[in-house]
């Protein structure tokens, strides 16, 4: 038996090498534990070693790479939203202060007001008109005044169906009859363009001579001329020089028109001052709670 | 195909194996590089080497998990083994024929392999092989194709369609 066993593995040397792996495979799983452990060890440390470290810090670094480029994506969109955010806040502010506005307005006891955006400012340096979103559809007419809290704006020009134009007082071909809130001199106010500084400034015109005007004193519209309503803030006397016929009086208007975004369009007069509506009075005691709070 | 040229292979599989293989599972199954190259062994360098590259290249694999040292290398010398018996009983240039061929091998290893790691726990046994084992044959079937395809574009050996057995 064992000589045709020979004679079988000599004769067939593929099946003797198999038995010999086999062989050896089952004196491997057959080695104790510890002895099993120390032969991987040393192996797997000397044969794939180098290559999983350097495997590991590819993969590494390619998971890296794509990590940091969805953390600049993160990072894109958040940067937006915060930018959205921030606008948001800002409008947020300036609506709660044109409805605070809206609802304590001084003017608003004597006129209809129309709330407007302003969409754009066409012009150079000198601002030639104020586009507004609202038209004829809100009521709005040519001749009509805009105002802010602060002051005087100017007036309709152009009115489309959704949208109006405005010629505000910074227009060289503006003026609007002015009187002064104190001693009640009248004048007419004009803008003046200085080519040079390329500034614009306003000079109150047809000031007779030794008027009782000082720097300091308030001006508002007169309302002759039937266009602008009487009493409209408009600005404060800055200098006054006295001449042999009329005085050549300086005026600061009261809106910075670069920085215009809300404005009220006055749509109509009313007989007397109007009540709040509950609505309006809540509106009011929030935005007060608010201004405490961030005052707070 | 020399020896040489073959030994390179396998090593180059080895390490393959235990550093990208993970990285391309398809759910959850592995191609198994190390029974492709002993099957490939087998067709192109014939039964010895191919059961002596099994030993080898399993118990390198093996070192990662030396709790089982012995058994990939037996389970691949049986493939390497086996296989070359195989191949001679059939069409080797036939794209099929590899095909089934490399499926049986890896299900053959698989098999050897999992029975001996589940031995306490049979039914689990056939839920892997079922679950993981056939994906990842067929796995390796596909992968096996174009390797194959690709080594007889570089001429390493010219498997032609001899019916030698």
């Amino acid at each position: 038996m064992p000589s045709q066993l020979t004679r079988l593995l000599r004769g067939n040397r593929d099946l003797s090498t198999f038995l010999i792996c086999a062989a050896v495979s089952f004196v491997l799983l057959a080695l104790p534990p510890g002895a099993k452990e120390v032969t991987g060890r040393a192996l797997s440390g000397a044969v794939l070693g180098p290559f999983k470290r350097v495997a590991a810090l590819a993969i590494e670094a390619a998971g890296v790479r794509e990590e940091n480029a969805a953390l600049r994506r993160i990072a894109a969109e958040l940067m937006n939203e915060r930018n959205a955010l921030i606008e948001h806040r800002q409008e947020n502010a300036r609506l709660r202060e044109l409805l605070r506005v809206l609802v304590t307005f001084p003017e608003e006891e004597r006129f209809e007001l129309l709330p407007a955006r302003v969409t754009a400012m066409p012009g150079g340096r000198v601002v030639e008109r104020i586009e507004i979103d609202r038209g004829t559809e809100h009521g709005v007419r040519t001749g009509m005044a805009v105002v802010t809290p602060e002051g005087l704006v100017g007036k309709i020009v152009t009115v489309y169906p959704s949208r109006s134009l405005v010629e505000p007082l910074a227009n060289a071909s503006s003026a609007a009859s002015v009187v002064t809130e104190r001693s009640r001199v009248r004048g007419v106010l004009r803008p003046r363009y200085h080519a040079v500084s390329e500034l614009t400034t306003w000079e109150i015109d047809y000031v007779p001579a030794r008027s009782d005007i000082e720097p300091g004193d308030r001006i508002s519209t007169s309302g002759l001329g039937g266009v602008l309503p009487a009493g409209l803030s408009v600005g404060e006397v800055t200098s006054v020089e006295d001449g042999p016929l009329t005085m050549s009086v300086g005026v600061e208007l009261h809106v910075d028109f670069s920085k215009l975004e809300h404005v009220f369009v006055i749509t109509g007069t009313r007989s007397g001052p109007r009540a709040r509506t509950e609505e309006e009075e809540r509106l009011l005691r929030e935005i007060g709670g608010l201004s405490e709070e961030r005052g707070g | 195909m020399r020896i040489g040229t073959y030994a390179a292979l396998a090593f180059v599989a080895v390490v393959l194996d235990a550093t990208v293989a993970p990285e391309i599972e398809i759910l959850g199954a592995r191609p198994d590089l190390l029974v492709l190259v002993v099957a490939y062994g087998s067709l192109a360098l014939g039964s010895r080497p191919a059961t002596i590259a099994g030993l080898v290249m399993g118990l390198i694999a093996d070192a990662e998990m030396p709790e089982y040292l012995g058994l990939h290398a037996f389970s691949l010398a049986v493939v390497g083994f086996l296989s070359a018996g195989i191949w001679d009983h059939l069409v080797r240039s036939n794209v099929f024929v590899q095909c089934a061929v490399l499926l049986v091998a890896t299900l053959l290893h698989d098999s050897v392999y999992y029975l001996v790691y589940y031995r306490n726990h049979l039914d689990m046994y056939v839920r892997f092989l079922a679950r993981y084992g056939l994906l990842g044959a067929l796995y390796t079937a596909a992968l096996g194709v174009l390797v194959f395809g690709l080594a007889r574009a570089r001429g390493w050996r010219s498997i032609s369609g001899g019916f030698t057995g």
